[in-house]
């Protein structure tokens, strides 16, 4: 029988580029190996497209592309977590999944006191993680898929395709 | 008014008590059998319950049946049925049968929980029990 | 109707009899507002129905309802034996009305888990005054009628109060490590809690005698299962964090969670990393599979129940009751039309799984060894794929809803509005039986609701201004409906003033609506009445109770585009306006074809395409601002080049090695060039994901039968 603090903390975790980025496994609900993924024209670059798991079709962003990295070549390594924030089901295409970690509330130290602020990837990350000797980016999920400005660019196209009918 | 009061849950009880003890004196059964049991006690006291609380689900005996042992013993004494005592059936199931076979046995009022306290008095108001 | 709903809550069941035999009510009500009385038939309809309303209110003790059907039926019964001649009508109609709405209100009331607490004593008295009235103009014909007599009923039902106010709560706490007597202190909770505690269970459960409780409850916090109706806030202050009490854990939950006790006490996720895909699928099958089989057992069905049933086992802290005999309550098959529209959707989507799983199992790459002979086989899977087919046409069928009702309430609507206006003005309506999806229906209720009021409150003009014009002096809303090309169109005119196409133009200039580049002479009437759907803009001077405030016609156009409808607005000034609202059917399941462009594939509605052609460049034309045209049979069509358009990858780009396919939308005419044909079949459309915005052109994907996902095009937003 296992209750709330099972859950509570831990962490599933993955390489992209030099560092290691955490996602609180609440968000999580699986994880698979790379398949197939059908373009889905005029989406952002980050948005590869949509994938069939299991007879539903979510859609796929690449979480390198998201931080401004150079695109890598898909392999046998490359995996897509699977992840659910606020009823919408988004696949992430990462680099190489490490572990599910634990990580308790006195070993996360606040984000800002990292330098390099211009880097694309600090604005998802909201938090540092000490695991044993290294550390984890810890990701917010809602501000990974979605960011203000895209929603209203969202509205905007809207109404400009609706006006003229 | 003398009240008889059939309810297996401890909070439940507790607030009933309550709630019930501004109209009368209230007696506590915890199952079927002993709300039946209490009910002949009192019908041999020859100070009978005005009002019966049924709860109905509970153990040994449930609230159904427990009404049908309680109006058994009114026939059999012949009580007229303006003398009976009014049974209140409180319980959180809500469905039309539950309903309709509570009033087929012969239960007055089918309350459900949470219990509409001034519906409740309105109920007693309207038979002259308080 | 009124059948054994045996499953049904007694306040469901209340509620839904009473609106259905209101909306008949007011049904004969608007058939007969025009005549000179009710007839008989009518008489004994209205007399009956406020007679049940009576009996079953009072069994329910809602006392105002009671009263005031009880005095409406006093009049109708009095119609009924006395036959009274010059019963003022409209009076009568206006009442019988107003009685409908006070119930309905109550109702609403009710539904919402609110009391019904409206007052119903000042109509009870007019209508005593109406009904006095009537006897009295017909003194001399005292006959001697039995009165109508009322038997209070002698078992009432207490409804059950605002069930939704109650709360569930799992609540963990987590003690400091070094304290003693943990349990006692966990007791402590316990009892503060009981204040508030509708129902309250804990584990462990014995923390009053037994002392390895308080080792428990260090090494594995203490739970609790609360149902309260006080918030979040109000528990902490009661569990109050100290030195002794660490954690505070809340997490709010549904009625069935607090019902299932500790044994479900948080769900897992467990992320596996060791197994390969194929185990973690497998896995996630065992569960579904498990589920539904839990799910089967549960739905056993008993027919009746008996005294007896419901005695439960010595009922265990920590855990919800059980009864001695293991009973299901729910599931009874009845003749009930009205069905949980959940579990439509859950059909709808089983019905398209199987759509999808025959395309596997149809296309599937085993059958396709040279040599095969598959003549059985063909013929079972055309039996099968028959009977595929009729389920999914039952199924649709069944949520689809004539539009009759919707239509009804805006004749209601006409009619009250003009009333208060004092117009007169007439109400038709035509293609009321065209089906359309139930989702649909409560996607358009209000937005033709809004369009009814304002054609009838801004578009027909008074009586004296219509006579002036030499128009007829009754005025006319119309709404229609019918399908055409896969959509649904409900149209609302009016033979009113029309739109004023230059007070649109000038309010839009002041709002800084229009393009400086732009003449107003170049901006088509089309254009210009799309206006009017802007956020804030409204061209009328006052405010009406009605309409007017420039809050409406933006929010009936984004209801529209939330079902992926649009609004198209006409108008002749000084004869009226027509408002027509084209909503896609969402069909979900359609009979495609199947295209293939470079890697990507895509799914055009057979009944689009109207023919496939194979050409040479050479009969390609040009244009000097890029665009291309075919000449075919005389006739020239632009040409959508697939791949460019969406900027795909490897796509073909010679003519010659491609195909064109001719679709029509909207009387346009278009050849979209695409790499191959790859088949037809019937395709299951899913929405794309939210979280991908809108591209215009595509309407949705599907999952062909090979696994790979298809995008679906939408003629309509290809041809512009």
């Amino acid at each position: 029988m296992s209750d709330l603090v099972t859950q509570h903390n831990k962490y599933v975790t993955f390489k992209s580029g030099n560092e290691y980025f955490a996602i609180k496994i609440e968000y999580v609900n699986e994880i698979i190996v790379y398949q197939e993924i059908t373009e889905m024209p005029e989406s952002e670059d980050y948005i590869k497209g949509l994938i069939n798991l299991r007879g539903k079709i979510i859609p796929v962003i690449d979480v390198r592309v998201r931080f401004k990295q150079p695109e890598l070549p898909y392999n046998d390594r490359t995996c897509i977590i699977v992840i659910t924030v606020k009823d919408m089901v988004v696949g992430l295409i990462v680099e190489k999944i490490a572990e599910v970690v634990e990580i308790t509330e006195d070993n996360i130290l606040d984000s800002p006191s990292l330098g390099n602020m211009d880097k694309a990837q600090n604005r998802y990350v909201y938090g540092i993680g000490k695991v044993g000797e290294s550390v984890k980016l810890l990701l917010d999920p809602e501000k990974l898929i979605k960011d203000d400005d895209w929603s209203v660019l969202e509205q905007m196209t809207e109404n400009t395709t609706e006006e003229g009918e | 008014m003398r009240i008889l009061l059939a309810e297996d849950d401890f909070v439940t009880r507790k607030f009933m008590t309550n709630f019930l003890g501004k109209y009368g004196d209230c007696d506590v059964a915890v199952d079927g059998m002993e709300a039946v049991d209490a009910f002949m006690m009192a019908l041999e006291e020859e100070e009978p319950y005005d009002l019966v609380c049924l709860d109905i689900m509970m153990p040994v005996m449930d609230g159904y049946q427990a009404l049908v042992g309680i109006r058994n013993l009114e026939k059999e004494r012949n009580i007229p049925s303006e003398k009976a005592a009014k049974v209140i059936m409180t319980t959180a199931l809500n469905e039309e049968k539950n309903v309709k076979m509570a009033f087929e046995l012969g239960c007055t009022v089918y309350s459900g929980k949470p219990i509409d306290q001034d519906k409740f008095e309105q109920v007693l108001k309207k038979f002259g029990l308080i | 109707m009124a059948e054994e709903f045996n499953t049904q809550g007694m306040l469901d069941i209340y509620l839904f009899e009473n609106r259905q035999l209101l909306e008949r009510l007011q049904e004969i009500v608007l058939e007969q507002k025009d005549e000179d009385c009710f007839d008989e038939d009518g008489i004994n309809e209205i007399f009956r129905t406020m007679h049940t309303i009576k009996g079953s209110s009072g069994v329910m003790m809602f006392d105002d309802i009671t009263k005031l059907s009880h005095k409406l039926e006093d009049v109708f019964y009095y119609l009924r034996e006395s036959k009274p001649q010059n019963v003022p009508h409209m009076e009568l109609v206006e009442y019988v009305l107003k009685v409908s709405d006070f119930i309905n209100e109550e109702m609403d009331k009710i539904e919402n888990g609110d009391a019904a607490d409206g007052s119903s004593a000042e109509l009870v008295d007019e209508i005593d005054a109406f009904l006095t009235s009537i006897k009295n103009g017909e003194g001399e014909k005292e006959k001697d009628i039995k009165e109508n007599v009322y038997v209070e009923p002698q078992q009432f039902y207490i409804a059950p109060m605002a069930t939704s106010a109650s709360h569930f709560y799992k609540i963990y706490l987590t003690f400091a490590p070094d304290v003693s007597m943990a349990n006692v202190h966990a007791y402590k909770v316990i009892y503060s809690l009981k204040e508030i505690a509708e129902d309250l269970l804990h584990y462990p459960e014995d923390i009053i005698s037994d002392e390895s409780s308080a080792d428990e409850i260090l090494e594995n916090g203490f739970k609790i299962l609360l149902q309260a109706q006080c918030g979040e806030e109000q528990l902490r202050e009661l569990i109050k964090e100290g030195y002794d009490i660490k954690k505070v854990d809340i997490v709010e939950c549904t009625g069935r969670e607090f019902q299932q006790g500790f044994d479900s006490f948080g769900t897992e996720i467990r992320i596996d990393l060791e197994s390969s895909v194929e185990e973690i699928e497998a896995q996630a099958e065992a569960k579904e599979k498990a589920a539904e089989a839990a799910k089967v057992k549960e739905n056993a069905e008993k027919k009746t129940i008996a005294p007896g049933d419901f005695v439960i086992e010595s009922k265990e802290p920590g855990k919800g009751k059980k009864l001695a005999r293991d009973k299901s309550k729910k599931q009874e098959k009845t003749a009930f039309i009205s069905v949980d529209v959940q579990k439509m959707d859950q059909l709808m989507d089983l019905i398209g799984e199987l759509v999808i799983s025959e395309s596997v199992v149809l296309q599937n790459a085993d059958l396709k060894v040279p040599g095969l002979k598959l003549d059985n086989f063909n013929k079972a899977a055309a039996q099968m794929t028959k009977i595929s087919t009729d389920l999914q046409n039952v199924i649709m069928s069944m949520r689809m809803m004539p539009l009759v009702n919707t239509f009804q309430k805006m004749n209601r609507i006409v009619f009250d509005v003009s009333r208060k206006l004092e117009k007169d003005i007439e109400f038709e309506m035509s293609g009321e039986n065209t089906e359309v999806d139930k989702n649909i229906i409560e996607h358009i209720s209000d937005p033709l609701m809004h369009l009814v009021r304002n054609a009838v409150d801004h578009g027909i003009e008074t009586a004296e201004e219509r006579l002036a014009q030499g128009k007829t002096e009754k005025g006319k809303v119309t709404l229609w409906a019918k399908t055409e090309s896969g959509k649904v169109w409900i149209g609302v005119q009016d033979n009113g003033k029309g739109l004023d196409r230059e007070k649109i133009l000038a309010k839009a200039r002041k709002q800084g609506l229009l393009d400086r580049t732009k003449e107003d002479s170049e901006y088509t009437d089309k254009e210009v009445y799309q206006f009017i759907t802007l956020p804030g803009f409204s061209t009328n001077e006052e405010v009406t109770e009605y309409s007017g405030r420039g809050v409406g016609m933006d929010v009936v156009v984004s209801n529209l585009q939330s079902i992926g409808g649009s609004l198209e607005i006409e108008s002749t000034p000084g004869q009226g306006s027509l408002m027509i609202l084209k909503i896609p059917l969402t069909l979900a399941i359609i009979d495609g074809i199947i295209m293939g462009v470079g890697k990507s594939r895509f799914v055009l509605e057979t009944g689009a395409v109207k023919e496939f052609i194979n050409i040479q460049k050479n009969r390609l034309i040009q244009q000097p601002n890029g665009r291309e045209f075919v000449m075919i049979r005389g006739e020239g069509y632009p040409v959508l080049r697939i791949g460019e358009w969406y900027k795909l990858h490897d796509y073909e780009a010679n003519l010659d090695d491609g195909m064109l396919v001719m679709v029509e939308a909207e009387k346009k005419t278009i050849c979209l060039f695409v790499d191959r044909l790859i088949g037809n079949q019937e395709i299951v459309v899913k929405p794309i994901p939210d979280y991908i915005k809108k591209v215009k052109g595509l309407t949705g994907c599907t999952q062909l039968g090979d696994g790979s996902i298809a995008l679906i095009l939408d003629p309509a937003g290809l041809v512009e």
